[in-house]
């Protein structure tokens, strides 16, 4: 059976908040509903309800990679998720013809007090995988893995390298009809990443369908022939890969912004002028420019704007500083310009420079203004979580 | 709807042989109670049983006729029921990890425990024939009607598990009213007594708990030598067994099952949603 991918007009609806998971909150809410008068609250929290994803259709065929990019929230992992059957659509129809590897947290079946054997044949059956076939396969998958040392340790002295790496050569082994790809290319060190790769690209070029969800943005050039950049569960752009990333990259997210109040304070209005590179090397300079109006008399002593630098596949917040400690504050009504450099002392990856205004008095983010999502690819090799630069100069006789 | 689950189960059962290998390793491989596990429950039971039994002969009348067999392979029976339950209803949140990433039918998670239960109720009934004959069995041809049985029993715990285990996935709380229902279940149930105690028309009621029939025609195979097709009067009048009983027990357990898988199948497009 040839594989075939098929998501035609899907509407997927979450609420934001559970209403009720235990029998003693059913039976009061239960009564309330009865209630004349309390039927607004119900109502409200129908409209609590938002759709994670809107009215998205591809369809990919044998020879297809079909790459999903888009910011955290955009209903990237959604979309995988309505394919895989773990979720049903409000509206519309996914459906996958022929047998599906799906490479998503590939060792969630994994038990930590079994050995690396025996979570092998258990991760393979719970994929969908014949055990004559994992059997068949067993030491392919060890072999590619590169932990056969410890196949008979139970998993759960395993590093989490170790324990993604043994999930992978599991679900790469699986022989599947159509792949589902989320965010696995980053699994072990650059060695194992590259041989996961070259695995995935090989798949592709066996005319099997695949769906990828990564925020490894040339990863996704590379290896698709097709993209979709969702942007609050809506595809915004469909079409090549490298158009999609540019777009990504480049194009003006919508408004997040509750930019409302921000006005009315005073903080008026910021905008991204410049942004130079946007794919930089690690450990390289980045500049970027920064324009905006104050329209209140003066800005009011409580608000302050910050930038925060996030990774976006983690959202951890790497740094992030206002613009008083920064000595870059505007104090006079009217329009100003802040020119800023700093150092992607980061490892390869995808990350985001966030503007926010932040009420200095009430201790909250009133505002989150424009933001820029940049690459950073390896410059001068290093391992860690930090580029230092590191100078090292050697003397010997 | 019913052929589809009997199919997907079907198609998945390396899954299950799987799971139930690996519950059954870990439960017998570290765990100190071990063996020890699949003999507690009716051990415990049994031990009650022979408090009650002698509280009845000591105090109340002498001629009280209660087969400690009886109370062996009905307790035994029971642990194998509560076990089930008590295990198949939470199978769903133990494998939370597995349930919210990848798609299999999840019919075999509750499956699994019962077979991994079936397991240690096999060690327990080798332990409770081993002391068969001072629990002073009949071997008989009645004996044959033991599988059948064992069907209904499995067929309606099956049922309930499956109920239960969705459930207690929307409700959590569903475990804690779960428990409280084996607890003071036993007491509806002829484990540590026998309907015979019973005047005509509570004899009769005692048998509406599907359960009743079940553990009732166990203690009379094993223990009475009796046809479980004849329809005996008690000693107080009421009617005590009847192949009705019998049909009646199957019936519920055939039709448990069938509402089981049909409302486990349902809600299961919304367990990924709901943890």
């Amino acid at each position: 059976m040839r594989g075939h991918v098929l998501f035609d007009g899907v509407w997927k609806r979450f609420r934001r908040g559970m209403t009720h998971d235990s029998l003693r909150d059913l039976v009061p809410a239960l009564v309330r509903r009865l209630r004349p008068g309390t039927t607004q609250a119900e109502r409200e929290l129908q409209e609590g309800d938002f759709w994670s994803v809107r009215d998205v259709s591809f369809e990919v065929k044998p020879g297809q990679a079909l790459g999903l990019i888009g910011g955290n929230g955009a209903g990237k992992s959604t979309t995988l998720k309505l394919l895989t059957k773990l979720l049903t659509p409000t509206r519309g129809t996914a459906l996958i013809t022929g047998r599906t590897g799906a490479l998503i947290e590939v060792s969630a079946g994994f038990h930590p007090d079994l050995t690396g054997r025996e979570n092998v044949f258990l991760q393979g059956a719970i994929m969908g995988m014949p055990q004559r076939l994992i059997r068949e396969r067993f030491d392919d998958i060890v072999d590619f893995s590169g932990i056969s040392a410890f196949i008979d340790t139970p998993v759960k002295r395993y590093s989490s390298g170790m324990n993604a790496r043994l999930g992978f050569s599991i679900a790469a082994h699986l022989e599947p009809e159509v792949l589902i790809i989320d965010e696995v290319l980053s699994v072990g060190d650059a060695e194992f990443q590259a041989r996961a790769f070259g695995r995935i690209r090989s798949i592709v070029k066996a005319d099997i369908p695949v769906v990828i969800v990564s925020h490894q943005l040339d990863r996704i050039v590379e290896l698709c022939t097709d993209c979709i950049l969702l942007r609050q569960g809506q595809a915004v752009f469909q079409g090549d890969p490298q158009q999609a990333v540019n777009e990504y990259l480049h194009g003006k997210p919508t408004a997040l912004v509750d930019a409302t109040e921000a006005t009315s304070t005073g903080a008026g209005f910021l905008e991204i002028t410049r942004f130079v590179p946007e794919s930089v090397n690690s450990g390289e300079q980045i500049t970027c420019e920064v324009t905006g109006e104050v329209t209140a008399p003066a800005p009011p002593e409580h608000i302050e704007l910050e930038f925060v630098l996030v990774e976006v596949s983690t959202n951890k917040r790497l740094y992030q500083n206002r613009l008083r400690a920064l000595q870059a504050h505007p104090t006079r009504r009217g329009r100003f310009a802040i020119a800023m450099t700093f150092e992607a002392n980061f490892p390869p990856g995808l990350y985001r420079l966030d503007t926010v205004v932040w009420h200095h008095e009430r201790q909250v983010v009133i505002g989150q203004g424009p933001n820029k999502v940049f690459q950073v690819v390896p410059g001068r090799p290093f391992s860690g979580t930090h580029q230092v630069n590191m100078v090292a100069q050697l003397h010997q006789s | 709807m019913l052929r589809t689950i009997l199919n997907d189960v079907w198609a998945s059962r390396e899954l299950l042989v799987q799971l139930i290998q690996r519950d059954l390793r870990l439960r017998y491989r570290q765990a100190v109670m071990g063996f020890a596990w699949a003999l507690l429950l009716p051990i415990l039971t049994i031990g009650a049983g022979l408090v009650i039994k002698m509280v009845l002969t000591q105090n109340v009348a002498s001629d009280v006729h209660l087969s400690l067999g009886g109370i062996a392979v009905k307790s035994w029976a029971w642990a194998f029921f509560a076990g089930a339950m008590n295990f198949g209803t939470v199978s769903l949140l133990t494998n939370v990890q597995l349930v919210t990433k990848i798609y299999f039918p999840r019919e075999v998670l509750p499956l699994s425990t019962i077979a991994v239960q079936a397991v240690d109720s096999a060690i327990g009934l080798g332990v409770i024939l081993v002391a068969g004959p001072w629990l002073q069995f009949h071997w008989s041809v009645q004996l044959l009607w033991i599988p059948l049985l064992l069907a209904i029993l499995v067929l309606f715990t099956t049922g309930l598990v499956f109920l239960f285990a969705c459930a207690n996935l929307f409700f959590r709380d569903v475990k804690y009213i779960l428990s409280v229902l084996l607890t003071f279940g036993i007491f509806y149930t002829p484990v540590l007594f026998e309907p015979s105690m019973f005047k005509a028309p509570w004899s009769e009621l005692l048998m509406f708990n599907p359960l009743s029939p079940v553990l009732e025609g166990l203690r009379i195979a094993m223990t009475n030598s009796g046809s479980l097709l004849t329809v005996v009067h008690g000693p107080k009048g009421g009617v005590v067994w009847s192949p009705w009983f019998l049909a009646y027990a199957a019936s519920v357990g055939i039709l448990l099952l069938g509402a089981g898988l049909v409302a486990f199948r349902r809600s299961a497009a919304y367990f990924a949603e709901f943890y």
